[in-house]
């Protein structure tokens, strides 16, 4: 059990090791980072300008939710991209990952780890820790927010890992993914709350973002990050991320298996 | 007037550093080292029309280094070039009108495109005149059967299929000059063959001067009178093939087998090199020994099965070069050691 | 001159016509690339619209006004996509020593690089910028005087090569550092997201960096103005006449830095 541990936690190490190799991508991530959130910061800037809150959110807490939002969208963009996925499986390099006597969707998982730490060292945490200090926005005040907080966000990458390997695996059966894939991106970018809280949403379409997945990738250690979701109403919130978390997972593991039986009978 | 003049030649590459552990890796990130290397150092030659060079060296000798300055590709660091009178860096394009290339590891032709389209499309590039195109094409398609694989796109051709468009591509705007970077790599034997012939064609009977890289020295031995044999950047020879193998010829081995395993050989003049179960190499100068001397001499002592006696192969001969790190001047003085 | 520009001309259509046909054939994969193009735009309209349920407006530019600058930007880019877009592609060209090859041909390897690909699957989201144009512009009850009209063909250009001129900025980058897909993520995409907002929402020194060193403003905020009758803002309406002669400005001057970038990788190599 330890030993297994060891040997994924290797992939953790080297591939924090190999970042380093590629600056000009460390660079171009910080750098890529900064402009969303300035561009970011301004939009909802100019929406707030006349108004003191909007839907009972003021502008103080929507600063917090994108400059939270922008920070755990950096941890997220250093994992490997979909589309890497997508290559690997359509180049077939899948296949011998099949070969090797690990879990390949855990192997990855580890992978990122290593290389999403590796930015979160370099890159977001003095970033934000500057820009932090610069903007004076709403933070958890206790322990337990920042620990509930960090918990939710740990759920909410595992939920975007799980959907996102997933889709990636479906290249298997689909050639071309194209359409579908950009359903899939919008669906996070804007049911995730990524950008635009679901406070905001119209009635209709905030029912509809509570009943998928992705509200907890961002939306909810967003909310609990600034103290919009707080006390009681925390606990629900967490449950539907883990039952999704367990929802999606499954949903992995499910189509890993096919993937790997397609692998061994047709040889990729 | 020779055709390809080179002079001095070199190239220097500034690499970066790569630094140990993960305090370097994060050092690295702000900032870097690097080192020179020299990959092309003072490398002078000249070759005449319708010569056919192996220009060959171990891995990161500067083969690579040396055709893509030739070619244009790369602008030298120092020294002098002339292919048929032209600079090639300076005057790249006019270059490309005469010479043909092929880098045998990657291909020249569109990935994605039947290969069909991969000619028209450089008849436009080159401005081949159709009548010129159409000759070529056919005779082309006579020597590589070109016609079996026309439609198919190039991804999906064998290597072997993709190694007779490339070289029929490259030949297909009339170059004076054509530069093959291991031709015939991860080829069969028969489509070896097959290249080689079509390559010594076009050299007889176009007259088109060919410069070779390769590994596989049976495709110098087969196809070229001169060899260029570099490492470190350096010429370490240039001259008859015939020439270095006279030379090394004087070295001889024979190949005993001995009845029963013997632990204590030893004969003057005679050094083992390699020995499996009862079977010994023995190496010997054929000037100072001859064979049936020496065959008398260990049949006295001991039980011999059978034997037999080997010429060097050139391979064998290069290796020996680039193994004991020998100069040829050394090797060619200091026979005893080969 | 002409003459080697008129070769020029005919080697890349005879390229891109093979291109065309080669995308042809995967007719399902053709039609997803357009479908799918269409769907990222429509749905970056769709969180325009959300956002702008609760506000109302943005710097005084309603969700209507909005939707025409977001088109007119995806008009141009879309064009940009066909024609350029291949360029972010540069670092793997080097890596993998395609753009050794282009230079043993006696062509401009610009030209080469150029007519290696028109991607026609960019057209799905010049079918989403004529469609949401048209919408704008009847909700809008706009009624264009042709002075407005050669104002939006100017646009179409002079957006088209400044978006495209970046896209050679970026590759050139890969001349130097091996590198252009990253950068292209992360300079291209913030650039294309501020593009499909009022210039104003920004601070000043952005609005003065996009209008004179990286001309984005001319892309569409600028002709915009001048489209919509916006005549309240900091800028005068009559800067929108000048996308075009900018765009071939900054097209001259990016070619220039690519060609350097050129230079120094045949003296380094890869």
């Amino acid at each position: 059990m330890m030993k297994t541990f060891k040997m994924y936690l290797e992939f953790t190490r080297k591939s924090f090791q190999r970042s380093a190799a590629y600056r000009v991508d460390s660079w171009s991530r910080i750098i890529g980072n900064i402009m969303s959130l300035g561009i970011w910061g301004c939009i909802w800037f100019a929406l707030y300008h006349g108004h003191d809150s909007v839907e009972n959110i003021s502008f103080q807490s929507m600063l917090s939710y994108i400059l939270i939002s922008m920070a755990l969208q950096g941890i997220h963009n250093a994992g490997t991209p979909l589309w890497e996925i997508q290559y690997r499986v359509r180049t077939g390099d899948i296949a011998f990952e099949m070969l090797r006597p690990y879990d390949y969707p855990l192997r990855m998982l580890f992978t990122d780890l290593g290389s999403i730490s590796f930015h979160f060292v370099t890159a977001i945490l003095p970033l934000y820790i500057v820009i932090f200090a610069l903007f004076q926005p709403d933070i958890p005040l206790s322990a337990s927010q920042w620990g509930l907080f960090i918990l939710s966000a740990a759920l909410g990458y595992l939920i975007r890992y799980s959907l996102e390997l997933t889709f990636g695996l479906f290249t298997f059966w689909l050639i071309e993914t194209g359409g579908v894939e950009d359903v899939f991106y919008f669906s996070i970018s804007l049911f995730s709350g990524s950008v635009v809280p679901l406070w905001f949403f119209p009635d209709w379409l905030e029912r509809l973002a509570s009943l998928l997945p992705f509200q907890g990738i961002y939306f909810i250690p967003n909310a609990i990050f600034i103290g919009e979701l707080s006390g009681q109403e925390i606990w629900p919130a967490l449950l539907n991320q883990v039952i999704w978390l367990i929802i999606c997972y499954g949903l992995l593991r499910f189509v890993w298996n096919k993937a790997s039986m397609k692998i061994v009978v047709q040889g990729g | 007037m020779s055709l390809i003049e080179v002079r001095h030649l070199c190239k220097e590459f500034k690499i970066a550093k790569r630094q140990e552990g993960l305090t370097g890796a994060l050092r690295s990130l702000f900032h870097r080292q690097y080192t020179t290397k020299i990959a092309v150092n003072d490398i002078s030659f000249s070759i005449g029309t319708g010569e056919m060079v192996g220009y060959i060296g171990p891995n990161g000798a500067g083969k690579s280094t040396t055709i893509k300055m030739l070619t244009g590709i790369l602008v030298p660091s120092s020294g002098e070039i002339r292919v048929n009178g032209l600079i090639p860096y300076k005057e790249r394009r006019r270059n490309a009108r005469q010479i043909g290339v092929v880098f045998g590891q990657r291909t020249q032709l569109w990935w994605d495109l039947p290969t069909i389209e991969s000619f028209e499309l450089l008849k436009q590039i080159f401005q081949i005149p159709p009548d010129r195109y159409r000759q070529n094409m056919a005779l082309f398609n006579e020597i590589l059967d070109l016609d079996e694989f026309l439609q198919t796109p190039v991804r999906q051709l064998s290597l072997g299929q993709r190694m007779r468009a490339d070289i029929a591509a490259a030949l297909l705007h009339d170059p004076k000059i054509l530069f093959l970077d291991e031709p015939t790599i991860g080829l069969d034997v028969v489509a070896k063959e097959r290249m080689r012939s079509f390559i010594r064609e076009i050299n007889k009977n176009r007259g088109v001067t060919v410069i070779l890289t390769t590994h596989d020295m049976s495709d110098i031995e087969k196809l070229c009178q001169r060899m260029i044999l570099i490492d470190k950047g350096q010429v370490m020879y240039d001259g008859e093939l015939t020439k270095i193998k006279e030379t090394f010829g004087k070295t001889r081995i024979l190949i005993v087998d001995f009845e029963e395993n013997i632990d204590d050989f030893s004969l003057d003049g005679v050094e083992v090199i390699k020995q499996e179960g009862n079977r010994r190499w023995l190496k010997f100068n054929r000037e100072v020994h001859t064979a049936s001397q020496l065959i008398s001499q260990i049949s006295e002592k001991y039980e011999i099965k059978d034997i037999s006696i080997q010429d060097p192969e050139i391979e064998v001969l290069i290796r020996n070069i680039y193994e004991h790190n020998y100069t040829l001047d050394q090797v060619f003085t200091d026979k005893t050691r080969i | 001159m002409l003459k080697s520009c008129l070769r020029g001309l005919k080697i890349y259509f005879y390229m891109v016509g093979v291109s065309i046909k080669t995308q042809l054939q995967y007719r399902y994969a053709f039609v997803m690339n357009i479908l799918g193009w269409a769907m990222t735009y429509a749905g970056t309209a769709i969180t325009m619209w959300v956002m702008l349920y609760s506000f109302g407006s943005i710097r005084g530019w309603t969700f209507w006004e909005l939707l025409f600058l977001f088109a007119l930007a995806v008009l141009s880019w879309s064009i940009t996509m066909v024609l350029f877009f291949h360029f972010h592609n540069m670092d793997e060209y080097i890596v993998e020593g395609t753009f050794d090859r282009f230079l043993v041909r006696p062509i401009h390897p610009f030209l080469h690089v150029i007519a290696l690909k028109f991607d026609v699957g960019a057209f799905g989201q010049l079918l989403f910028s004529i469609v949401a144009m048209i919408i704008a512009y009847v909700q809008l009850k706009l009624n264009w005087q042709f002075y407005q009209w050669l104002v939006f063909l100017g646009a179409i250009i002079g957006g088209t090569l400044i978006q495209g001129s970046m896209l050679v900025l970026i590759s050139a980058a890969a001349f130097w550092t091996t590198r252009s897909e990253r950068l292209f993520w992360a300079l291209m995409w913030p650039a294309r997201n501020l593009m499909n907002y009022p210039l104003t929402v920004f601070p000043r020194f952005i609005q003065l960096l996009v209008t004179f060193l990286l001309p984005f403003a001319f892309v569409n905020f600028l002709p915009a103005l001048t489209l919509l009758d916006k005549t309240k803002e900091s800028f005068d309406p009559f800067w929108g006449f000048f996308s075009l002669p900018v765009g071939i400005a900054f097209f001259a001057i990016c070619f220039k830095i690519w060609n350097l970038g050129l230079d120094h990788y045949k003296s380094a190599g890869s």
